[in-house]
């Protein structure tokens, strides 16, 4: 029982890690606490959906799409919201308002696009097969998950520090004028941090959608909240961190909806953001910025 | 007089939601970036509601009992918080949020769950309201006369040069938080003694994006700045209906537009244009000075 339950706290929050990858590797390098991220998670599994059911796609054609188009939302707010207010000078506390707009703006959408309905992907869209391993059972789509969660965190490793458009973006999370100076175009690693972050949230999305079989405008809500703690947990902009916290919030998550209450998972996860707040505010793990104190 | 009796509700609701949008506006006049609001309107509405049904104390220390909830919730708050910067502030207070819509649905005996709490009796109608909004708006911008006002103003600009100047940021955080706990609460508490009933999910996100909208376009450092957003807020898609289904798509649009290019708000916008002119009238030496004046009450 303990292992299953945390075999099924492990896949949930190989989700969440996927899902925060992107929302801290935005605010790690760019200080952009994205709150609209959320709804991009939710457009990559509408858009994964629609993908399957209009377009009659099979399941590994529509991931694909939905993992671009959630990119090309994300890289959107970054051109419509985030860039006409840098250029206006506006300061932190301005992007988090303007990404309240942009996620209000995106919820609806999808709310009257589906007239506020709960989709369901067709049945049977993935094969129901378990494995029988002592003392749990584990399903073929729990394997596929994980080892898609596991191949997607080594690519993002791979892209920030082993290609050169990776370490110009880390350059310019240390400092964007400096990078600037030293010919760093960052246009181009706005461009792609955001359509990465886009990527990782819409794969969470389709991933999510199908096991949980669910997709509504609100489901950015509950794995936004659930983010937020993980990014704490984890140091903001740290890779690991996220991937690492993601997994624990997970099993937390599972282990007290299973052995406390539903009701009051919520209530334990952010017990444990304003604890990690009290006695660590800068994570378990260092992330590309040190600085988070006022005094 | 008929026109006035058909917008009666309107008018409370533009009251209690400017009480509330002031709960914002103290965090963010002092830099805080708290969202924290909703969740201290809650503990305020509960506890109001709670006190006024069960008990018999009457609505004024019931109201009285609800603000004393809000400062305890805004002092618990920032033990973590008033040490922290910005984007933690955010996360956490919306989290706050969130536990409080999640309390309240859990805490049934209390809290009546989901159905919430019904048959309130109406104590607070305009005749209370005004009074209230009129005192509350009178002792925000005494603050921001006094040293606490200058020492939001300067955290708030940059906290850095704050510090260098010998203020205590951390306190005056903890003094803000306490503040927006009351103010919160006050507004929850009014809400739900006008209402007739409160449900978890009036305390939600979507207060959340009313006040801090009402807050942004108002402007953040005048006091009648919040009272001119909300009443906009509220009084446009009343007028214009066939904008009221699409709301919330507006109020989204109306935040990214307005903090991209009136970051100042209307009020604090038209004030700072205001004085820039009566400072062009003057000597031509006191329209620099004038030009890097930030408006404030």
């Amino acid at each position: 029982m303990l292992a299953q339950q945390l075999l099924n706290g492990l896949v949930v929050g190989a989700v969440y890690a996927l899902f925060s990858l992107g929302l801290t590797l935005v605010f790690g390098m760019h200080r952009i606490l994205n709150l609209a991220h959320g709804a991009v998670f939710m457009w990559g599994a509408f858009i994964g959906y629609f993908a399957v059911t209009l377009g009659g796609l099979p399941l590994w054609a529509a991931f694909i799409i939905a993992v671009i188009g959630a990119g090309m939302v994300s890289v959107a707010l970054d051109l419509f919201v985030f860039r006409p207010l840098r250029r206006h000078q506006g300061d932190e506390f301005g992007t988090i308002v303007a990404s309240i707009g942009a996620n209000l703006i995106l919820m609806q959408l999808a709310q009257q696009a589906t007239n506020a309905q709960t989709l369901r992907f067709p049945f049977g869209i993935f094969p129901v097969v378990f494995f029988n391993l002592p003392g749990m059972r584990i399903s073929l789509q729990q394997i596929v998950i994980l080892a898609a969660v596991a191949v997607i965190v080594l690519g993002l490793l791979f892209f920030l520090f082993r290609t050169s458009l990776g370490s110009e973006a880390r350059a310019v999370a240390v400092n964007e004028q400096t990078a600037m100076l030293l010919g760093v175009n960052p246009g181009k690693v706005y461009f792609a941090s955001f359509f990465i972050a886009g990527m990782l949230a819409g794969a969470a999305g389709v991933i999510l959608g199908i096991a949980f079989n669910s997709v509504t405008y609100v489901m950015g809500e509950a794995v936004m909240l659930q983010a937020f703690v993980v990014i704490v947990l984890g140091g903001l902009g740290s890779v690991l961190g996220a991937v690492l916290a993601g997994i624990v919030i997970g099993m937390i998550q599972t282990l007290t909806t299973a052995y406390i209450s539903t009701e009051l998972s919520d209530a334990v996860v952010f017990g444990l953001l304003f604890i990690v707040l009290l006695i660590r505010p800068n994570g378990f793990f260092s992330g590309i910025h040190t600085e988070y104190r006022v005094a | 007089m008929s026109f006035i009796l058909t917008y009666r509700p309107l008018f409370d609701l533009i009251c209690i939601y400017t009480v509330l949008a002031y709960s914002q506006y103290v965090a963010l006049r002092a830099g805080l970036f708290s969202l924290a609001t909703p969740g201290f309107a809650s503990i305020g509405g509960y506890a109001g509601a709670i006190l006024l049904k069960e008990t018999s104390l009457g609505p004024v220390l019931s109201a009285i009992g609800a603000i004393l909830c809000g400062v305890a919730a805004g002092l618990i708050l920032s033990l973590p918080l008033a040490r922290l910067r910005g984007a933690f502030q955010s996360i956490a207070t919306i989290g706050f949020v969130q536990i409080m819509v999640s309390l309240a649905l859990y805490a049934q005996p209390l809290t009546g769950g989901p159905l919430g709490m019904n048959a309130i009796p109406k104590v607070a109608g305009a005749t209370v309201l005004v009074p209230i909004l009129i005192v509350l708006a009178a002792l925000l911008a005494v603050i921001n006369r006094t040293g606490i006002g200058r020492a939001f103003d300067a955290i708030r600009q940059d906290y850095t040069v704050a510090m260098s100047l010998g203020i205590s940021v951390s306190r005056y955080f903890r003094y803000a938080f306490a503040l927006s706990g009351a103010i919160g609460a006050l507004g929850g508490c009014l809400l739900a003694f006008n209402t007739y009933s409160i449900q978890p999910d009036v305390f939600g996100f979507p207060m959340l994006v009313l006040v801090i909208a009402a807050v942004i376009l108002g402007g953040r450092s005048m006091v009648a700045g919040p009272l001119v957003g909300t009443a906009f807020l509220i009084i446009l898609p009343e007028l214009i209906r066939p904008l009221a289904d699409a709301r919330l798509l507006l109020q989204g649009l109306l935040l990214i537009l307005v903090i991209i290019y009136l970051p100042q708000g209307i009020v604090d916008s038209l004030s700072h244009r205001w004085k820039l002119r009566r400072a062009g009238n003057g000597t031509r030496g006191a329209e620099g000075k004038g030009a890097h004046e930030l408006p404030s009450a």
